[in-house]
């Protein structure tokens, strides 16, 4: 008996979610095409992954999209953080990114990039409208400790912000 | 649990939901998808081809003692290489190894005799050397540490030749004289060489290269070098050769 007889095929697993997994993804990133780029990129290491296409296969797929997006938050900051060091070296700046500062959507992934990757990993799938037994699979937790979890997430999201940006 | 969400923050999260007239598009995502699986396929098979292509052609090589020779000369070849280009390649490999052997007079075994071609089709015998000091030098031109002492060697025959030494190459160049012509003009060698073959090799025991033996003036073997030696403990040996009686 294959013990993969009446799993979906890949392909089919790819339609149904690389809409959700892509947005969020970009929930995270300011480039959607780089979201989506990242999305597949998702889909192509969980593809690689036999033991996360079970029956758990959405949850491992959050799980994977939400930490994709956040370590190329990550990586955005690092290189910003990087080029204001190096001042004389920096592009001046484009209209789009002059947009984009300006708005709180780079304030809030600002936050998101310095905060533990954990926390920072619930509250992006969390405002993606994932239930808690969701929450839970996606990142191997418990369910009953996730209020906690969130509750800390947030205070910590909370106090980073208003260190950086102040009350507002 | 939900009542305790802390509104702050769902504000400030909210601002993060993507632009509402974006849509992903799944089909193009699809094509990339599929294209990087099979780019991720291909690299695998070309690993997989790769490592049974060395396989298939290494195990031949190992299990049939008859291309074992090429196959040392080849390996020979590529640490030579490695010596050629890094000092601390030369070092590893080469410095290492116990390079210089004095035997006293009373020791010492004859040298085998042989017969070889030089450039200009001359037969050269060893025999015919007795009464001087010969320096043997087993040699090719693709191997590094080689070219470094052949210069060592010009000069042993000119400062010791009138002292009654004489320096003699034999080169194991599998190309024969299509590689060493060209060479041995090139860097007008001013001592006979000639071109060797595995018999020679073998009843020498020159299983790298250089390998480079001293013999006295009885035609017994009083010095063995192997591998790249100092310039001194060649001039050494010569020394010390030349004023035995």
């Amino acid at each position: 008996m294959n013990a993969d007889e009446g799993r979906p095929d890949i392909e089919t697993i790819f339609h149904a979610q690389y809409e959700r997994i892509t947005r969020v993804i970009a929930r995270v990133l300011r480039d959607p095409s780089r979201a989506e780029e990242l999305a597949v990129e998702v889909f192509l290491k969980w593809s690689r992954n036999p033991s996360a296409q079970g029956e758990n296969a959405q949850a491992c797929l959050y799980r994977v999209a939400v930490r994709a997006g956040l370590d190329e938050l990550r990586r955005e900051s690092r290189r910003t953080r990087r080029e204001r060091a190096l001042g004389f070296f920096r592009k001046s700046p484009t209209p789009e990114d002059v947009r984009a500062s300006r708005e709180d959507q780079e304030r809030v992934r600002v936050v998101l990039a310095a905060i533990q990757a954990r926390q920072a990993e619930l509250l992006v799938l969390r405002t993606q409208g994932l239930s808690y037994d969701e929450l839970a699979c996606a990142l191997n937790l418990k369910p009953a400790s996730i209020g906690t979890f969130l509750s800390r997430a947030e205070q910590a999201f909370r106090k980073e912000y208003i260190k950086r940006y102040g009350q507002q | 649990m939900d009542s305790n969400k802390d509104q702050w923050v769902d504000e400030r999260l909210a601002e993060l939901r993507p632009d509402e007239r974006w849509q992903p598009d799944v089909y193009r995502g699809l094509a990339r998808f599929r294209k990087q699986g099979e780019k991720v396929r291909d690299r695998k098979q070309r690993w997989g081809w790769l490592v049974a292509g060395a396989i298939a052609a290494g195990l031949p090589l190992i299990a049939v003692p008859s291309t074992w020779a090429s196959t040392r000369a080849f390996a020979q070849r590529c640490v030579s290489a490695c010596v050629g280009q890094s000092n601390w390649v030369r070092d590893m490999f080469v410095h290492n190894v116990p390079s210089s052997v004095y035997v006293k007079p009373g020791d010492r075994r004859m040298a085998p005799d042989f017969v070889l071609n030089d450039a200009s089709g001359e037969p050269v015998r060893l025999a015919n050397f007795r009464g001087r000091v010969v320096l043997l030098n087993f040699w090719a031109t693709w191997c590094a540490p080689c070219r470094i002492e052949i210069p060592w060697f010009f000069e042993f025959q000119n400062t010791h030749w009138s002292a009654g030494f004489t320096t003699l190459g034999v080169s194991l160049d599998q190309d024969g004289w299509d590689a060493v012509k060209p060479y041995v003009e090139g860097h007008k060698i001013n001592y006979r060489v000639m071109v060797g073959n595995d018999d020679v090799a073998q009843l020498y025991g020159a299983n790298s290269l250089p390998t480079t033996f001293l013999i006295d003036k009885s035609g017994r073997i009083a010095a063995t070098h192997i591998g790249l030696s100092g310039r001194g403990e060649y001039e050494a040996d010569i020394r010390t050769v030349l004023d035995e009686q």
